[in-house]
């Protein structure tokens, strides 16, 4: 089994070049930047008008999602005078050890230049990726994010030799998602009960486990497990590990839904 | 001078626009109704961070917003995508203010895939249906233009906002209705607003919905000060929350104060209301276009490229320099005005009929670019 090895040691089990915009007024350009180039991208509602702890909340989710070990290089995208400053954004994932492009619609002049300009990015930190051998993945550098409690599928990934981590408390299943994303797991697996349709992620393959019957057959093609095996959960996450694509990656969904601390200003 | 049309809805309201709105409910139907939105012209999607976790205390909140943008009168026609029957009370809110509305729910699809392919027939079908509709004179009594400004700098209050603050006066004298919002810069601006209101029971309103976000943030114990003025609105040359708030309160122009209206609500008889928003440009915007705004009048400073899906938004530069830096994403600028190639009422009469060009059918920036932002506004958290 093969990964992506990080200048910090980690592996990711994806390579992605994300486009990141720092505040919703830039999420416009990022698409079309990702669009054009084949990256994934971020869409969100963020980025201006926060205070105290959400802000530095808020921030820390962008840095965190943009540091997952499953991105090789972010290319920034801002507006310019957007409170969490994409500029400062950009030098903090840096610090962070990632490979960062930055792209200011206002340094720019327009939406128009900022997306040549984001093209340009994306094509050269692309090539530089394609450049990296793929390394031998160790069971060690795994880790797996479970959205939810469940002490039996726990185990049984642990088993394998898989670090496991549990989402933070009181968070809905998509914001535990960045949050999970965020502390490092390359492969989330999502738990979903009666009347929870599954999500996916941008940065992270998510494979979606039904534990309700009914919901599985309502939305079968949009989960990776039916109800009652754990074994095969283990077996897709050994498959995703090795890169086949979740239903969440076919489908391209990569809900992004941010716990928020306080109300926007 | 332009004449207004528009396309007139069952239900008595006027849309300049005729678009079919493709809406996920939760966040989960994100993804086919940004697929099928594609794949069909006509169709505009929106995506949001709305789960719809039971017992969500914003849940009141968010079905208000997400009805009152889908009942926008620009929007010809909904298809709303749902995952179960959880979602008809949704769909039913829509219809119940006289929008076509249909719910295509995904578990009746097998999930994601199958939805999109059912959805691109319905849509094509529903997009073809609101085609046949013509434009017709449109009473100006039936058009709403929200007033908003973002990325403020030190000439918004003295070139965009008030020109736009003339616009705004020449409609609502024609009998339209004008909406500011962004209430937290509003603070210091509260009591100038309050002296021009209809009836003593709006004045008070006038003063408590600002008074109110102090406390709210007092509550908070943080400075509001990190957050307004923005880094950039500094940049530009705005020093306090106070400065910011007298010019983007000139974009009311002098008309009286008809209301004082809530998040996403919907106003009574034309004339000119403050709703109560964040400064939030996106979460704002969403806010004027739930209540019924057909268009949104929209100054910037630092310049951005900001767009509604379903509401055309026409974007005033308050310097030249932005907006020849800028172009392509910032429609007009009042900037000339410091130059004296215009005088206020020169711009502000340009404005008003550009306002009025923009609802009878000419594109703006935002809507040649493609820029829809979309934000779901939340209070409890």
């Amino acid at each position: 089994m093969l990964g992506h090895r990080r200048p910090d040691g980690r592996f990711g089990v994806r390579d992605h070049v994300l486009v990141l915009p720092s505040v919703v007024c830039s999420t416009n350009a990022a698409q079309t930047i990702a669009r054009e180039t084949g990256a994934v991208h971020v869409t969100h509602q963020h980025g201006c008008l926060h205070v105290g702890d959400d802000l530095r909340h808020t921030e820390g989710a962008f840095i965190g999602t943009a540091t997952n070990p499953n991105v090789g290089a972010v290319v920034v995208v801002s507006l310019g005078c957007e409170t969490i400053q994409g500029r400062r954004l950009a030098r903090r994932i840096e610090d962070a050890g990632q490979r960062v492009a930055f792209v200011g619609i206002q340094l720019e002049g327009g939406t128009q230049r900022a997306v040549a300009a984001g093209r340009r990015a994306v094509d050269e930190l692309r090539a530089l990726l394609d450049d990296q051998p793929d390394e031998e993945l160790p069971a060690d550098a795994v880790v797996v994010g479970l959205d939810r409690p469940h002490l039996e599928l726990r185990g049984a990934l642990a088993a394998r030799g898989w670090q496991v981590m549990d989402a933070p408390e009181g968070l809905s299943a998509a914001e535990s998602h960045v949050a999970l994303a965020g502390a490092g797991a390359q492969v989330i697996v999502s738990v979903r009960g009666p009347g929870e349709a599954p999500l996916g992620f941008a940065v992270c393959p998510v494979v979606a486990v039904a534990t309700d019957p009914a919901m599985h057959a309502a939305l079968h093609d949009d989960f990776d497990v039916a109800p009652g095996s754990v074994d095969e959960v283990v077996e897709r996450v050994e498959a995703t590990l090795a890169g086949e694509p979740t239903a969440s990656e076919r489908r391209g969904a990569r809900d992004f839904v941010l716990h928020r601390l306080a109300v926007t200003m | 001078m332009t004449l207004l049309t528009g396309y007139r809805r069952t239900n008595g309201t006027w849309g300049v626009r005729n678009h079919l709105l493709v809406l996920p409910a939760r966040t989960a139907a994100n993804r086919a109704a940004e697929e099928i939105a594609d794949a069909v012209a006509g169709a505009v999607a929106v995506t949001h961070e709305w789960e719809g976790a039971p017992g969500d205390r914003d849940a009141d909140l968010v079905a208000r917003t997400l009805t009152g943008f889908a009942t926008n009168p620009n929007v010809g026609a909904v298809l709303l995508i749902g995952i179960d029957d959880t979602d008809l009370e949704l769909a039913g809110a829509i219809a119940a203010r006289g929008q076509t509305v249909q719910l295509l729910a995904m578990a009746q699809h097998g999930g994601t895939a199958g939805t999109i392919a059912a959805g691109r027939e319905i849509a094509a079908r529903l997009a073809a249906s609101i085609a046949e509709q013509e434009r017709e004179p449109m009473p100006l009594s039936a058009l709403a233009v929200g007033l908003e400004c973002g990325g403020s700098d030190a000439l918004s209050g003295i070139t965009a906002n008030p020109a736009l603050g003339i616009a705004s006066d020449r409609l609502v004298a024609a009998g339209a209705t004008t909406m500011l919002s962004e209430v937290p810069e509003l603070v210091g601006a509260e009591e100038i607003l309050a002296a021009r209101a209809i009836n003593e029971s709006v004045a008070r309103r006038m003063v408590a919905v600002v008074h109110d976000f102090e406390r709210s943030v007092e509550a908070l114990g943080v400075d509001i000060r990190g957050a307004q003025p923005t880094p950039g609105n500094i940049e530009g040359g705005l020093t306090t929350i106070e400065e910011k708030s007298l010019g983007a309160a000139k974009k009311a122009g002098n008309a009286p104060l008809t209301g004082v209206i809530e998040f996403a609500a919907q106003p009574g008889p034309p004339g000119l209301y403050v709703m109560d928003t964040p400064g939030h440009d996106i979460e704002q915007m969403v806010g004027l276009v739930a209540g019924g705004c057909q268009v949104v009048a929209f100054t910037t400073g630092r310049g951005t490229p900001t767009g509604s899906a379903i509401a055309p938004c026409l974007k005033i530069s308050t310097n030249t320099q932005i907006f020849e830096r800028m172009a392509g994403d910032i429609d007009l600028d009042a900037g000339v005005i410091v130059t004296g190639e215009e005088t206020l009422q020169s711009m502000g009469d340009r404005i008003h009929d550009a306002l009025l060009e923009v609802a009878a059918g000419a594109p703006t920036c935002s809507e040649r670019r493609g820029n829809r932002e979309f934000a779901i506004r939340r209070t409890h958290y």
